[in-house]
């Protein structure tokens, strides 16, 4: 806890939500080495945004392998908010963990295109809505973070949440794609509860979710819910397995209730591999079931 | 009497490496010599790791395996219980469990109920063991063994008792879940086999031993948390959680003794009215004999009729 204020006044904690925060650092730490040894690395890196969830995550790696082996990718997009790369900042000086900045507008711009000059696309590319934008930065810092993950000799380690999981707001091979995934069957609130456990800086806690993908953008008000509400009702749904008449029965509104339920459906895609159409006689995925770290599998 | 020293081997198995789980074992069983102890229990697969998938058959070994031998050699003047991947003769896998002493296996346990739910997905790869039998052992009372699912269901802590079990061994590969604030020890999983170890100590008056891995296989984490619960329910050993490491406590058989005499609980019981009721249901269930209390119109391996079921029979007035 810092400077003893209690978490009731940064945020809100559904109760059913609230989880022993010293029995999941634990697991975790032991699943990010263990997810390291089997494959044969040491190190780890992950982009960096100055927002919770991969702050959360940074310490989370930090505290499972030392701070020495983690390196931190900011890679803000020219209208990304200062603020977000001042907070990254800040983190990773508090962290003493290695960092790098790539500005990714370059990328994006070569593309699409910027005021000042027409992209690969041509002009056509001044027309491009901001959801093509936002996923185009998503997969280019992916890449980024790839090549990195050669340069660092590092594993990439993913930051989403099991709230923006389950409804879809995420880009596919973009801020999805990781190596492994230590908070990904956590819920928003959770996530902001184990990041005040941990140590991150009030100011990450405490500052509205935001994808940052224009100015201003806040996930709250693009999604037209809270956290709190949101990961309450997927948490009825999804791991308690209530129906829909049983969720509007606990109080929640029957028409969030019918959206959610189609925004979990309709983003079912995203959270799974696809699918191989199955020919022969042994197939990834369907009778050909290894585990993904075995026995040969590490890097030597 | 002289104290039984039980030593559990809260062991992190390297998936799929039998070999390297193998010297681990080997260096164990020496420390725990070192130590004193009588009895030494290593957990569910510890030789192979738990998510094996189609690695199974790759691990599997049959009982005349030359590395089960090895292991063997090292329990001289000791028991121990080990678990891998056993090929029948007739080529199937089964979870294993045996009991070895004095150089030689004296017992070996096949799981006998297969998760195959939620995270579980071993009846896909496994099969499932048919027998349930206590065993005499070199540690003068009768041992029972049970693999993981195994102490799911109540009639197996039961059947061993009554089969002359005095101590109850469980060997497990538990995956951790629930971390819900409110569990007693922040898991939900622990809790659970916390209440149930305790439960069949006491309604069966044995001596319950649980071992628990710990480590990760791909997503899920091991808790560990093993124990020896004594025959009254009371706790003798509580192994940390997530902690590899060996952990010894002294026992004492005549507890075993005072409970028994005190709560006759193993002597009232009533195997032979298990026997007629069960092949009652059992004969009722397959449709064989008429299923007196049953409702009418009920069909012939069911007690309620195909009517609304009372619950939502009120939520449709409402």
């Amino acid at each position: 806890m810092t400077a003893g204020r209690p978490l009731e006044a940064r945020f809100e904690l559904p109760d059913e939500l609230a989880i022993d925060t010293d029995v999941a650092r634990r697991i975790i730490a032991e699943f990010i080495r263990g997810q390291l040894r089997q494959a044969g690395f040491e190190r780890a890196l992950l982009g960096l945004s100055g927002g919770i969830d991969s702050g959360l995550v940074a310490y989370l790696v930090a505290e499972a392998i030392g701070p020495e082996r983690l390196l931190c990718v900011l890679m803000p997009y020219r209208t990304s908010a200062p603020a977000s790369r001042a907070d990254a900042e800040a983190l990773v000086r508090q962290l003493g963990c290695a960092s790098a900045v790539v500005d990714i507008s370059p990328l994006v711009d070569g593309y699409f295109g910027s005021e000042a000059s027409p992209g690969t696309l041509g002009p056509a590319g001044a027309d491009a809505s901001p959801l093509r934008r936002g996923n185009l930065a998503a997969r280019m810092r992916m890449a980024v973070l790839y090549d990195h993950s050669v340069t660092w000799g590092g594993l990439v380690v993913g930051t989403g949440n099991k709230t923006e999981s389950l409804i879809g707001y995420t880009t596919v091979f973009g801020d999805s794609a990781c190596a492994f995934n230590p908070i990904g069957d956590l819920y928003k609130s959770q996530v902001r509860q184990l990041a005040a456990a941990i140590g991150v800086p009030d100011t990450i806690i405490t500052k509205a979710p935001s994808a940052d993908l224009w100015p201003g953008q806040t996930d709250e008000a693009e999604g037209g819910f809270s956290y709190p509400v949101l990961d309450r009702l997927l948490y009825w749904m999804v791991d308690k397995r209530r129906s829909s008449d049983e969720l509007v029965a606990l109080g929640f509104e029957s028409a969030v209730v019918e959206r959610v339920e189609r925004m979990v459906a309709a983003s079912e895609f995203k959270r799974q591999v696809p699918p191989i159409a199955k020919l022969g006689p042994r197939t990834t995925g369907i009778d050909y079931l290894y585990p993904r770290r075995r026995p040969g599998s590490a890097r030597t | 009497m002289q104290p039984l020293r039980i030593a559990l081997a809260q062991i992190a198995p390297r998936l799929g490496s039998l070999d390297e789980n193998l010297l681990r074992h080997q260096e164990l069983l020496a420390e725990a010599r070192a130590d004193g102890a009588d009895l030494v229990v290593f957990p569910e697969l510890g030789l192979t790791g738990y998510l094996l998938q189609d690695l199974a058959a790759e691990v599997a070994m049959r009982l005349d395996d030359p590395r089960l031998a090895i292991l063997a050699a090292d329990t001289a003047g000791l028991s121990a219980i080990v678990s891998f991947v056993e090929e029948s003769a007739d080529h199937r896998l089964f979870i294993a469990a045996a009991l070895v002493e004095d150089g030689a296996i004296r017992h070996v346990h096949r799981k006998l109920f297969l998760p195959t739910y939620g995270l579980f997905d071993e009846r896909r790869f496994f099969a499932a063991g048919d027998m349930v039998r206590a065993v005499s052992s070199r540690l003068g009372a009768g041992v029972g063994i049970g693999v993981c699912e195994d102490f799911w269901h109540l009639a197996v802590p039961q059947l061993l008792a009554l089969d002359g079990a005095q101590i109850l061994v469980n060997v497990s590969s538990s995956p951790g879940r629930d971390l819900a604030a409110r569990n007693e020890v922040g898991l939900g999983t622990a809790t659970s086999w916390r209440t149930l170890m305790r439960t069949y100590a006491q309604l069966t008056t044995s001596l319950v031993v649980f071992c628990n891995r710990v480590g990760i296989d791909e997503s899920i984490s091991f808790w560990g948390g093993s124990e020896v619960i004594g025959p009254a329910g009371d706790t003798l050993l509580a192994a940390p959680l997530y902690d590899e490491g060996l952990f010894t406590v002294d026992v004492s058989l005549a507890d075993i003794r005072r409970e028994r005499i005190a709560l006759p609980l193993l002597r009232d019981e009533r195997p032979e009215l298990h026997i007629r009721e069960l092949e009652r249901i059992v004969a009722e269930r397959a449709g064989l004999a008429v299923d007196a209390t049953a409702e009418g119109g009920a069909g012939p391996d069911l007690d309620l009729a195909p009517n609304v079921a009372p619950a939502a029979a009120g939520e449709a007035e409402r």
